[in-house]
């Protein structure tokens, strides 16, 4: 009897304490990768998702695993949302392939879906995320003002297997070479600070001209920086990152990364959520809606320490 | 004086008989019981969304990969033991089964190759616990969490695979249409009905066979199961097999499920698994516990995460309760071991 009594206590205790937030079947539920507790990133995204919410009228759910990686918790998020009949369904998904079936049945239900932040593989479905070929673009041209004309530059890759990785390296690449830059060096530091450094190491070694460096992400840019301190080359080769993470702010503003790229996450939950209510009239969208990106340096970095 | 001394001493006798009769059944059925009020409580919250049909389906579908994993861990706890592997062995078949599919092997072989390597890696768990003489099969199988983590990534290079045939996602991902009802189109899905077949079986295995009750024996005494006869080290072997074939399973289901081999599958599930089964009232000192009361503990664990999510509440809010569950469930079994061993 003690198990069954003190068991329902339990239950008891913790559904009260959310029967308050229980949401009608008419909300529109972003579901994202991650909490926002703890990750500025999605917490930018759930921020945009709620404003857009309130400014329209409609009522929004954000939910997420409680981690990145727990791609059966994210599944089984919107199976529960699906049964409850909900009005659309922006998902940011953990896995695209994983998540591919189940927004599959979300479509036979007629639930509209958009993807935010990572695009997903199911074919029709509108993308809201950063354009990072514009955005590598935008860090490449402000190497090409920043520089002599002509001179020596690398590239520093993410995993290029990757639509991220591929798409920074494609717009870094195209951008520089068509300011006239000479690109010659080109390797992958795997999206790691520690592998970075050492690509930067050895670039340095067999490029001792180089005047900047494009890195696809903060962190493989902070590696670099690191690198060309310890040879005492960082008054001479400029480095450009992307993300604007809180530490390259920190390393911009103290004048050793000269720039980065951020992304506007509070638009994707903003947008995400406006474009569900477009799909749920009727309207048609387009396939992909990019989100912006802004340049960082040191007249803005203070706001993305 | 000596009246009431009559009078009281039976009343005293027959106390602790009512409670030891009640304790087996508590034992056997008390996790039935709870998981009828979670429904009650469940009900009262959602009642338009909590008894539908597609709604109970989705509970059934999220917990079968967790049903194939529990039952696995539920015969190494009985054997006092521990698998912490099962979530990196998923992994493995898992991924192995895409990749081979991405390389073209026919089906028949691809939808094996989840449970034989499962298989293989349990096998190899319970070889290394005996054979190489382990103190303890948590480090086997910690070592085993690894490997097979390492080796899953290796093959696949850390990649998703998508795009499984249909005969390959049946079992996870197939639904039987029973007919309508009401407005609703009844979908009864395949993964339910692997999860009650496997489950017979292993009641019947465990209660019924000479090599099923040697498994609780050794859990109980393994230095009387060893005096008795019993080749200890034959039987943990079966054991950690069985646990690796099942997690091999779950990796066939998780694959039909998602239409893909992710790397990511299966992190942290072999603590779900373990949370299930103590839950479901097996003794982690190994010899007790019932194929019922893991069912119910799987359950239980997927009833929380639905109707959390059904009330659109913080996963963190799951993951306390979660936690809490266990620690009462097995302070109930301390309470148990006490009152079992004042007679």
């Amino acid at each position: 009897m003690r198990t069954s009594t003190g068991l329902l206590a339990v239950f008891a205790l913790g559904f009260v304490a959310m029967a308050g937030t229980t949401a009608s079947a008419q909300s529109v539920v972003v579901d994202m990768k991650g909490p926002g507790a703890g990750n500025p990133f999605w917490a930018a995204v759930e921020r945009g998702a709620m404003e857009k919410g309130k400014e329209l009228g409609v009522e929004v759910t954000v939910l997420a695993p409680p981690t990145e990686s727990d791609v059966a918790a994210q599944i089984a998020q919107i199976e529960d949302q699906l049964a409850k009949g909900v009005k659309g369904l922006v998902l940011a998904p953990t896995d695209p392939n994983a998540l591919a079936p189940v927004v599959d049945e979300a479509i036979a239900s007629k639930v509209p879906v958009v993807f935010v932040d990572t695009k997903g593989t199911n074919k029709g479905v509108t993308y809201i995320g950063t354009d990072n070929v514009a955005g590598a673009a935008l860090a490449a041209k402000y190497i090409c003002d920043n520089v002599p004309a002509g001179s020596e530059v690398a590239l520093i890759t993410g995993i290029v297997t990757q639509s991220t990785g591929k798409a920074r390296a494609d717009g870094g690449r195209s951008g520089l070479t068509g300011c006239g830059l000479k690109i010659v060096a080109e390797q992958t530091g795997e999206w790691d600070r520690a592998k970075g450094l050492a690509v930067m190491e050895n670039i340095i070694t067999g490029n001792p001209n180089i005047k900047a460096v494009f890195a696809s992400n903060d962190n493989m840019a902070l590696g670099a920086t690191e690198a060309l301190k310890s040879a005492g080359l960082l008054d001479k080769v400029m480095v450009v990152g992307f993300d604007a993470n809180p530490d390259a702010a920190a390393s911009i503003l103290a004048g050793e990364m000269k720039a980065s790229v951020a992304q506007n996450p509070a638009n994707m939950g903003a947008i995400g959520v406006d474009s569900i209510l477009k799909l749920a009239k009727g309207e048609t969208l387009p396939a992909v809606i990019d989100t912006g990106t802004v340049l960082v340096t040191k007249e803005n970095a203070e706001k993305f320490k | 004086m000596t009246a009431s001394n009559d009078t009281a001493t039976p009343a005293a006798e027959e106390r602790p008989d009512w409670r030891h009769r009640l304790i087996p059944i508590l034992d056997r059925y008390g996790i039935l019981l709870v998981i009828l009020l979670m429904c009650l409580v469940l009900y009262a919250l959602q009642p338009e969304v909590f008894l539908t049909w597609r709604n109970v389906a989705n509970v059934f579908k999220q917990t079968a990969v967790n049903s194939l994993l529990a039952i696995g861990m539920f015969l190494a706890i009985l054997t006092a033991g521990i698998d912490l592997s099962v979530g990196s062995v998923l992994a493995l078949g898992m991924m192995t089964l895409a990749v081979a599919n991405a390389a073209g092997w026919p089906w028949p072989i691809v939808l094996l190759l989840g449970p034989v390597v499962g298989l293989a890696a349990g096998f190899v768990n319970g070889i290394g616990i005996t054979k190489l003489r382990m103190p303890h099969p948590f480090i086997m199988t910690l070592g085993m969490l690894f490997m097979a983590r390492g080796l899953a990534n290796l093959i696949s290079g850390g990649v998703p695979y998508t795009g499984l045939p249909d005969p390959v996602r049946f079992l996870g991902s197939a639904q039987i249409y029973l007919g309508d009802w009401g407005a609703e189109r009844l979908n009864l899905p395949v993964a339910l009905i692997v999860t009650v077949t496997v489950y017979l079986v292993f009641g019947v295995f465990l209660e019924h066979t000479v090599l099923g009750r040697r498994i609780y024996a050794i859990g109980g005494n393994p230095q009387a199961a060893r005096v008795s006869g019993i080749n200890v080290d034959r039987v943990l072997i079966v054991v950690y097999s069985l646990c690796g074939l099942m997690a091999g399973c779950a990796g066939l289901i998780q694959a039909g499920r998602t239409n893909s081999g992710f790397p990511n599958a299966g992190i942290g599930a072999e603590l779900e698994a373990i949370a299930a089964v103590i839950i479901g009232g097996a003794s982690f000192f190994g010899g007790r516990g019932t194929v019922l009361g893991v069912f119910g503990g799987v359950i239980v664990m997927g009833l929380i995460s639905n109707g959390l999510n059904l009330n659109n509440v913080s996963v963190f809010w799951q993951q306390i309760l979660i936690g809490f569950i266990i620690v009462f469930a097995v302070f109930l079994d301390v309470v148990r071991r006490e009152v079992s061993t004042r007679k």
